[in-house]
């Protein structure tokens, strides 16, 4: 069976992501997943918005693209609408796909576009250093934040569930073997299906939110977030899991 | 079959006529006409696809989606969805993927004057996008020519492997007359050169990067490598399009140079000056233009904005270039005339 270094380029190995970012641990889990899924150069493409988390697209061994700053949504719909023959998938930041794309987010997702979202969550502005985010926890020191968010956090899994059709999941760069089972069941869902995934950014948040190391802020996640295997209704805070309806 | 067609109809038939299958776009008056055309012909057509998005800004990416999916891709809108569109310009250029942006010029700035025309968007059209780029711009001035030049349009688009952008204006877009598409000879659809996703290893990235589509964020040689390389690609590729129109009157001495909308007027003045009327606006027809205008003392532009193309003509012939600016859409044979007479023309 194929496995996740079929889907790699090697050559453009190793990535720019810092040590101990999250972003590495997703994009192995979801090229594992798409490869055990059969998705492969000639029935996938992978698009990706700018960020840290912009850069995935280009390390996949298939055509990919890397669009403009928080456009991965409409252009990820356009193919899809075109080759129902492709697997589509985007993998952007919560900047990307929440805050600049977050029109596109609302429209996608109520137009049922046929496309596999993976969302990388470190609730920061990583790529431009660390600046506050739709989806920074309130408290959070950011550079735009020096005192502490005070915002409310974007509920994206309210506006994913606000659509009659819905597929959210949400999981964390800790509980690997869930986030596959999260991935695979989102790569196989017919329409629009986005799993959130908490993902460590220890240069920006941790330095500046006094996190000693990669590891500190991975196992964090463990005290966090409780796996609900099935949820009735909606996830609560501290929950990871996946709601869906057909 | 003859029948009365509107210029965005015809604009729409030819997009057709060119082998265009996918449209994505959001509404915006005097255009919208394209997009209801598109959503209809979608309708009954199962190999052509219309998205109507949530705003330009998704409308633009999304033809750069369906382009690289394999589609010849379009869309259309006015001046503040055309501002919406530019940073995707700038991607389309970026990326090479062959899209048709269609402007129907109305008058601003900004909400300005919806229903009324104007041709305001010109350097909008040439430099709306960031950074250094060559625009290929072309414009009509009939509703036989938004047919024929529409093809035009995605066949350019095709070989120079770039965005087109289609400048009309709610004039022309909402003009009806007489054509019968079918007898309009009109060049061949072009074929695409590349092949569409799902066939390779590319990847397809707004940065600076190499053959292989790696990024080289940090290599000034290789940015001005590929910006010369690109730049040419686009002027070979506009060699075969040099579309105008040139009435010289030897026993004048003044030239106007009108295009789109305001050339039907500047066209009743023929036999009072010469006529030069540029279709292709971008690249500009430097060496038409130097080679008519060498023959007449005065070089009066008429254009329905502040004289945007004017200096534009101004800085190619590098010689005093008069303005006509019709504004407010007013689009009008008597302000042209009173401003002829006191520039002494007639
Ligand atoms: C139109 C536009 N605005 C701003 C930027 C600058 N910018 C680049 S990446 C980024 C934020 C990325 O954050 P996120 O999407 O969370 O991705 P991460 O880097 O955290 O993975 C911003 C604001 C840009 N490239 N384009
Ligand atoms: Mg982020």
């Amino acid at each position: 069976m194929a496995e996740a270094k079929d889907l790699i380029k090697q050559e453009r190995m190793p990535t720019l992501w810092c040590a101990g970012c999250g972003i590495g641990i997703i994009f192995h889990q979801l090229a594992g997943v798409m490869a055990a899924a059969g998705l492969n150069s000639k029935n996938a493409t992978v698009v990706s918005g700018i960020g840290c988390t912009g850069r995935m697209a280009g390390y996949f061994k298939m055509d990919s693209l890397h669009t403009t700053h928080g456009r991965a949504l409409p252009v990820a719909e356009a193919i899809a609408a075109y080759r129902p023959d492709l697997k589509v998938v985007v993998a952007s930041g919560d900047g990307d796909l929440t805050s600049i794309g977050g029109n596109h987010l609302l429209h996608t997702s109520r137009r049922d576009a046929n496309v596999t979202v993976v969302l990388v969550n470190n609730e920061i502005y990583g790529m431009t250093g660390g600046q506050s985010a739709p989806t920074t926890r309130p408290g959070s020191i950011t550079l735009t934040t020096p005192v502490g968010s005070e915002a409310n956090p974007i509920n994206i899994q309210g506006i994913i569930t606000s659509n009659r059709r819905h597929f959210y999941a949400r999981s964390t760069v800790f509980h690997v073997p869930h986030l596959k089972k999260c991935l695979a069941e989102a790569l196989a869902w017919p329409g629009f299906a986005l799993v959130d995934i908490k993902s460590d950014c220890p240069e920006r948040w941790g330095k500046m939110n006094k996190v000693k190391s990669p590891a500190e802020m991975i196992l964090a996640y463990k005290q966090q977030f409780k796996i609900n295997p099935k949820p009735v209704g909606l996830l609560a805070d501290g929950e990871i899991g996946i709601v869906k309806r057909g | 079959m003859k029948r009365l067609i509107s210029g965005n109809e015809a604009t729409f038939l030819g997009a057709r006529k060119a082998g265009a299958s996918f449209y994505a776009g959001y509404p915006i008056t005097p255009s919208n006409e394209i997009m209801e055309y598109a959503a209809k012909y979608a309708a009954g057509h199962k190999d052509f696809r219309f998205l109507q998005m949530e705003d330009e800004i998704a409308s633009a990416v999304a033809i750069i989606g369906g382009s690289l999916a394999g589609a010849k891709s379009f869309t259309a809108t006015s001046g503040p969805g055309f501002s919406l569109m530019q940073e995707s310009v700038g991607l389309a250029y970026m990326m090479s993927v062959p899209t048709v942006f269609i402007d129907v010029q109305r008058v601003g700035p900004s909400t300005g004057m919806p229903t009324y025309p104007a041709q305001g968007d010109i350097l909008q059209a040439s430099h709306g996008s960031h950074g250094d780029y060559q625009a290929l711009v072309l414009a009509p001035n009939s509703v036989e020519e938004c047919y024929r030049y529409a093809v035009e349009s995605f066949n350019l688009a095709e070989e120079a492997q770039s965005p087109v952008i289609f400048l009309t204006d709610g004039f022309v877009g909402h003009l009806e007359e007489v054509i019968d598409p079918d007898q309009i000879e009109v060049s061949a659809p072009a074929k695409r050169l590349r092949e569409p996703l799902g066939t390779g290893c590319r990847h397809f990235t707004g940065l600076l990067a190499d053959k292989n589509g790696i990024p080289r964020t940090a290599d000034s040689k290789l940015y001005q490598d590929w910006y010369w390389s690109r730049k040419k690609q686009i002027l070979t590729a506009a060699e075969k399009y040099k579309f105008f129109e040139y009435v010289p009157n030897k026993k004048s001495d003044t030239l106007l140079i009108s295009f789109g909308i305001s050339s039907r007027l500047c066209a009743e003045l023929q036999k009072d000056c010469g006529y030069f009327r540029p279709i292709r606006l971008y690249p500009i027809l430097e060496n038409e233009l130097k080679a008519a205008a060498k023959d007449y003392k005065k070089i009066v532009v008429v254009e329905a904005n502040d004289g945007q193309y004017a200096g534009e003509i101004e800085r190619v012939l590098k010689r005093e270039v008069r303005r006509i600016a019709l504004l407010g859409g007013e689009i009008k044979l008597t302000p042209i005339l009173k401003r002829l007479e006191s520039i002494s023309v007639k």
